[in-house]
């Protein structure tokens, strides 16, 4: 299989959520999160593939517009957290001495520290969370993992002939790292983008689920803990739910790794 | 004499330095809460009493909450109840020590942490050392691998629903949720799913670090000697990568308490998780705070008490060398 074909196969299954979340909010007759308690849980049917939810809500529109929400979210804050770390840890590994040990050291208790609690304490701040403030609070947190890469792997760069020859032409500290240094970067650092795009689905979903969702309702999470509510009575308002989410993080992990064969 | 002289100030440094830093971590995570529910736009006061309330009534909630005074006066007053471990009364509780809430939903949450880390640890290994002894054959070693690597992946919030409903709704094999009768059962099945992906990250760093050991000398000499392989390998392999797997254990802490929190609300267990929820529903400022600071004072003990468990069975752990 040529590389090419390869990148796009692993790029189809984050196309296939997509362009199915699309048709399927493009095709909802009512606009996602309606309530129509006389069809409360009904079961899958032709005319509602997915079946319906509490107050019979249509699980179709209400699942595709919360992925395509989520995806939305998910990207912008692994490129918020690739934009802002990739040249923080290797401008840190470029200067070497205390800087690089600092950020090495708020990188590994930035990862090992609890996100979520994190997430549930600066939340609590505001009524209901927005997908810009949930933003806001992933995006403290997702830099950390693009800088801790890019620090090892600049590591091994900052030995390379190439870069030492640009020093020794005398160029700046920030040409180096602009031209020579974050170029040959990007191929570690990219498949990143996947894993941390993977983990924002979930951690919204995971927030939305213990009732730190946005107020509308229309979140992945929302649909699991109807999901739980109901598990009794409607058991496949929790499978649609958790198959949502899983198949919406495993095709960003798939993507990610496209993302990695394209840069290097 | 002197050496060790050196050592033990060595020792002491380092154990300085780590106690110093789990103490930031705290007070940052702490200081984080504070100054986001009274910097962030909107007032803390009415996000506790709602919109309708009235002046008077406002001024009663600020002066409570001390909101009223200057904000670097709040702050020390925050630290210094941090510090004597007393933040006041629960405000929807009046009378209730906020600090005797957080001790009281402790204990439950550390009990479920504990287990979960247990049993996670145990399977990982037990899956690493199956992948690594000649116990199995080729292929199915290798299966255990992508089972790992699978495992590590999937999402607790999307499984954990789901196997509930296999075991618990159809299989009835298990508690359902909110089960207040399900007792040992129900804390050993919580524990259970909150240590699958814990358990798949310990077996594949594990199974990594043993594949990196399995051609070490003293390993052939052990078996040289007549040992069996589970002897060579548990024995004389395992402790060598105790190192990683108390480092992996480490980094997924912050992961399990999140899931934690999850699983507590969805079983409807009492909690940490499940008190910081409640808190926050209710706008409850000195349980939330004091909250989420003992989610942190969890997070770094249990961190410590892992660096501390590897020095134990690992010497060359120990001073740092």
């Amino acid at each position: 299989m040529t590389p090419r074909a390869r990148r796009l196969l692993e790029l189809l299954p984050l196309a296939v959520v997509v362009g199915a979340s699309a048709v399927g909010a493009a095709l909802a007759s009512e606009p996602a999160g309606r309530l129509e308690p006389a069809r409360a849980w009904c079961s899958p049917s032709s005319a509602r593939p997915l079946g319906c939810g509490e107050a019979g809500v249509d699980l179709t529109s209400l699942v595709a517009t919360a992925e395509l929400r989520a995806v939305a979210l998910a990207v912008v804050v692994a490129l918020v957290g690739f934009v802002v770390g990739t040249p923080l840890g290797a401008a840190a590994a470029l200067a070497r001495g205390r800087l690089e040990r600092a950020v090495e050291r708020a990188c590994d208790l930035v990862q090992a520290f609890p996100s979520f609690i994190l997430a549930l304490a600066v939340l609590s701040a505001v009524r209901a969370p927005s997908r810009v403030h949930l933003g806001a609070v992933f995006a403290l947190t997702a830099w950390a993992p693009f800088a801790r890469l890019a620090l090892a792997q600049t590591r091994v760069l900052r030995e390379a002939a190439f870069v030492e020859a640009a020093v020794a032409l005398g160029r700046g500290r920030a040409g180096v790292l602009a031209r020579h240094v974050v170029p040959n970067l990007l191929g570690v650092v990219a498949v990143q983008l996947g894993s941390t795009g993977a983990a924002i689905v979930v951690s919204e979903a995971a927030l939305a689920f213990v009732g730190l969702g946005p107020r509308d309702g229309v979140s992945l999470g929302g649909v699991l803990d109807q999901g739980v509510a109901a598990m009794l009575r409607a058991p496949h308002v929790l499978v649609v739910g958790a198959l949502a989410v899983f198949a919406t993080s495993a095709a960003m992990l798939v993507a990610g790794r496209a993302a990695e064969r394209r840069a290097r | 004499m002197r050496r060790a002289g050196a050592d033990a100030a060595r020792i002491a440094r380092a154990l300085l330095a780590r106690a110093t830093e789990s103490l930031l971590v705290v007070v940052a995570l702490a200081s984080l809460v504070f100054f986001a529910l009274r910097l962030l736009p909107g007032d803390p006061a009415r996000l506790v009493l709602g919109d309708e309330a009235g002046p008077a009534e406002l001024a009663r909630v600020r002066a409570a909450l001390h909101l009223d005074e200057p904000l670097l006066t709040q702050y020390a007053r925050f630290l210094r109840g941090l510090a004597t471990f007393d933040l006041g009364d629960s405000f929807r509780r009046p009378g209730v020590h906020a600090m005797a809430r957080v001790g009281d939903a402790l204990i439950p949450t550390s009990e479920l942490a504990a287990v979960a880390v247990a049993l996670g640890a145990a399977a990982g290994v037990t899956a690493a050392v199956a992948a690594s002894g000649p116990w199995l054959p080729l292929r199915a070693r290798a299966w255990v691998e992508r089972v790992l690597v699978g495992l590590a992946a999937a999402p607790l919030v999307a499984f954990a629903p789901v196997v509930t409903w296999a075991l618990a709704a159809r299989a009835r094999l298990v508690p359902l949720p909110g089960d207040p009768d399900s007792g040992a059962a129900g804390l050993v099945f919580a524990s259970a799913l909150l240590a699958i992906p814990l358990a798949a990250h310990v077996g594949r760093i594990a199974r990594a670090a043993l594949a990196e050991v399995a051609r070490a000398p003293f390993l052939s000499v052990a078996s040289a000697k007549g040992a069996a392989p589970w002897r060579v390998w548990l024995v004389h392999a395992l402790p060598t990568v105790v190192g990683p797997i108390v480092t992996v254990v480490a980094t997924q802490l912050g992961a399990l308490l999140g899931g934690a929190v999850v699983l507590e609300r969805m079983f409807e267990r009492w909690g940490l998780g499940t008190l910081i929820l409640e808190a926050y529903a209710a706008r409850d400022l000195p349980v939330l705070e004091g909250a989420v600071v003992a989610a942190g004072l969890l997070f770094v003990g249990a961190q410590a008490l892992g660096s501390a468990a590897h020095a134990a069975i690992d010497p060359r752990a120990r001073a740092g060398r």
